[in-house]
């Protein structure tokens, strides 16, 4: 470890004014010298961090020489003059073979397009490997979400705008092009002053559908929507398509103005954007839902029969809900780790039955009140019911809380209907069933049972 | 250059030895000169092959692109001459800017809490005609790489009348190959003529950089000075190119082969002070074996000496 510290002074235009040997010399070999831009990219961009952040920061610095590549630390403290640096750990590694540039013979990757954008997201390059489905015509200058309709990960959030606000590399940003499915990665791209100047990466074609979802299907009419063909797979995914490009850009769009990755808004109108961003993401659920909706009805439609314990998929559900209840102040009674009601059943679609369930108690429950999860077996059927304090329903309400898009004449945007109707028809597919018993008042338990499974 | 090495009575055995002849006749008469790198000759071979295997695609689907090339790399390239500056120019334009591009490239900056407010990229926003202008060139030079990212040579940035050549080239070879039937030779007229006319009315880095020239106006020694401090070497290029109207590739090989002391005078019209060409001068320096004259004889003469 070389102690000693090397000091360096930036003014407010981002010269270097002042510089100890090594910096200098440094610069000098970038081609600037005293009273210059700073010319070792990494340390300006560092600098520039700072000033932003106004305050301190360290960090690893690295620098080209020559013939070799500096490796340091550097504390970079900003004032209203410029900044001072003070550089340690000075240390000069053999010339590393550099980042090769994103596009090599080392990326090529079967059935991709290699793509290319500036700062602003607008395509610059787009070319099609040898096997890849053909490019779409006119892509010149035209924005990387509007070629691109980005779709949100498991957690709804999009990584390309992750590495955009990050300037960094991004990968698995699921998209759909011109019809075809792919995922997009790229690496964030920098001038010679360090300024972020864009992405460059491929976009590799997803396997194509399965052929469960690609087998024609007659225009079944369905019995509550008539002629509305919502059991047509054709139908379905006509709507999937049609709605989920357009409200995944709505959403992305919102979330860039809510993140204000374009600068510093206003605060209220930052919230209004999250609050588009939220809706979004609701609508987008409703989609989901349709497309469940879909599935389940099609002829033939049979859940997998996995061995599940329903008390460790409740506590798992009262995992990825338990912020949302905290939010509303609200106390989950969960089942404990030794409460066990192995069942059978497939895994992902209980799981969505049991979020459906919590979901809807939080939503539906009074700030600071309690909801109670219990486990039980009765005979051949293992059970788990979810009961809340929220206002309960009437018997002539229970009648139909399981109809499609029935919403007991809610007209929040809380759900969209069809939740405890996929629900039940999810138990019924699977030799189970869901229940509601409440009163007015007392709150709501629904209870969910399916075959129990004896354990040795 | 050939005769001077086949003597009388002596019949080269080998297309092989033909060329080494005549590669030590070039040697011998200008010993002093610096020659090519392997990495030089490899550039501008892979450029010439793009180019040609583009061309023939354009030509007719049907061309075997493969064969074509393997037999051109057999017998020689009926081309060679008219595509050995306008490869060598691409591929030295290339060298530059790879070692540009990895000397100066910063790792990715670690992670930061705060980073979304650095550097504020701005989307949707209409962009004004300088803006335009350079996305337009931006774009028109990404086209000149393959999906690899390869370099190559896009249609519209080569000289109509060596286009041209080559198209009819490659026609010739492909009249030969299936038959010399009239109505395929008329089609084969026919795709030439198409080719050729599609090629004016595409715009390349040229008439990009032209475009890009005139929308900035006053802002134009700004707009370079900018160029050469981001070691964007193909806006400066293109500017430059605007300015003394020539080509693109015409102007990368003048400064490519510049002398340091030449770049001022050279660039001259971007009305650049002498500081802002400093970078320009430093990265043109750290190239290898670039084709100048006194650095060359410089190199030739530290060799002699052992040095």
């Amino acid at each position: 470890m070389n102690e000693r510290v090397i000091r360096g002074r930036i003014d407010r235009a981002g010269a270097l004014v002042s510089a100890d040997a090594p910096l200098l010399r440094l610069q000098q070999r970038a081609g600037a010298g005293l009273d210059k831009p700073l010319a070792l990219p990494h340390l300006a961009r560092l600098v520039t961090l700072a000033q932003r952040l106004h305050r301190d920061i360290s960090r690893p610095l690295y620098a080209a020489d020559d013939h070799s590549d500096i490796h340091a630390l550097v504390r970079i403290t900003p004032d209203a003059d410029g900044a001072s640096l003070e550089i340690t750990d000075w240390r000069t590694r053999p010339l590393a073979q550099p980042q090769i540039p994103a596009i090599g013979e080392g990326t090529a990757m079967p059935r991709s397009w290699t793509w290319e954008c500036d700062q602003q997201l607008r395509i610059v390059a787009l070319r099609a490997a040898p096997d890849a489905p053909p490019i779409p015509t006119g892509w010149e200058a035209r924005s990387l979400s509007e070629l691109f309709e980005l779709q949100p990960d498991d957690d709804g959030r999009f990584p390309v705008l992750r590495a955009l606000a990050r300037q960094s590399r991004f990968d698995g940003q699921r998209v759909q092009a011109s019809d075809i499915a792919m995922t997009l990665s790229g690496e964030a791209l920098f001038d010679a002053t360090g300024r972020f100047t864009g992405f460059r990466g491929l976009a590799v074609a997803v396997d194509a559908p399965t052929s469960s979802d690609t087998k024609p299907g007659g225009a079944l009419v369905d019995p509550v929507f008539g002629s509305l063909p919502l059991s047509d797979p054709q139908f379905g995914r006509r709507i999937d398509g049609a709605l989920r490009g357009p409200l995944s850009r709505i959403i992305a769009t919102a979330e860039t103005i809510s993140g204000q990755f374009d600068g510093p808004i206003r605060a209220d109108y930052a919230r209004y954007a999250g609050d588009i961003a939220h809706a979004g993401r609701h609508l987008l659920g409703l989609v989901d839902d349709l497309a469940d909706l879909q599935n389940i009805e099609r002829p033939g439609f049979k859940a997998a029969a996995d061995e599940i314990d329903l008390g460790d998929l409740a506590r798992r559900a009262v995992g990825l809900l338990g912020m949302k209840a905290e939010e509303k102040g609200i106390r989950i009674d969960a089942p404990r780790t030794d409460d066990k009601a192995p069942a059978t059943g497939e895994f992902r679609r209980v799981l969505q039955v049991l979020l459906n369930l919590l979901g809807n108690a939080i939503r539906y429950s009074p700030d600071d009140s309690q909801i109670w999860i219990r486990v039980d077996r009765e005979g051949d059927r293992a059970m788990v019911t979810v009961a809340d304090q929220g206002q309960g329903i009437d018997a002539e309400q229970q009648a139909v809380v399981f109809e499609k898009f029935e919403r007991l004449g809610r007209t929040d945007s809380g759900g969209s209907g069809l939740g405890l109707y996929i629900a039940r028809r999810l138990a019924r597919a699977m030799d189970g069933d869901l229940t509601v018993d409440s009163a007015p008042g007392q709150g709501a338990r629904f209870t969910l049972s399916l075959p129990a499974r004896d354990v040795a | 250059m050939t005769e001077s090495v086949s003597s009388p009575g002596i019949d080269p055995p080998s297309p092989t030895l033909s060329a080494r002849l005549r590669e030590l006749a070039d040697y011998l008469a200008a010993p002093t000169a610096g020659r090519l790198t392997e990495e030089q000759r490899a550039l501008s071979l892979g450029i010439a092959r793009r180019l040609v295997v583009d061309l023939a695609a354009r030509l007719d689907p049907e061309i075997d692109p493969a064969a074509l090339w393997a037999e051109w790399l057999r017998g020689g390239l009926p081309c060679a001459s008219r595509l050995a500056g306008i490869c060598f120019a691409r591929a030295e334009e290339h060298r530059w800017r790879e070692q540009s591009a990895q000397r100066t490239s910063p790792p990715p900056l670690l992670s930061e809490p705060d980073a979304s407010s650095i550097e504020t990229p701005t989307i949707g926003e209409t962009p004004s005609e300088v803006e335009r202008a350079y996305l337009t060139l931006q774009i028109a030079d990404r086209r000149r790489f393959d999906s690899l990212g390869n370099p190559s040579l896009a249609a519209p940035d080569i000289d109509e009348e060596v286009f041209r050549a080559l198209l009819l080239d490659i026609a010739a070879w492909r009249l030969a190959e299936v038959s010399q039937d009239r109505a395929r030779a008329s089609k084969l007229g026919d795709a030439v003529r198409v080719a050729t006319e599609q090629q004016t009315r595409e715009m390349g880095i040229t008439r990009a950089g032209v475009a890009f020239y005139n929308a900035l106006g006053a802002t134009l020694p700004d707009a370079a000075a900018g160029a050469i401090g981001r070691h964007d070497w193909p806006t400066l290029i293109a500017l430059a190119a605007a300015c003394h109207r020539r080509d693109y590739d015409d102007m990368a090989l003048a400064l490519l082969t510049a002398e340091t002391a030449a770049l001022p005078s050279l660039l001259a019209p971007l009305r650049l002070d002498h500081a802002a060409l400093a970078p320009l001068e430093a990265s043109l320096a750290m190239l290898p074996a670039r084709a100048v004259g006194g650095a060359d004889y410089g190199d030739a003469r530290l060799a002699e000496r052992g040095q």
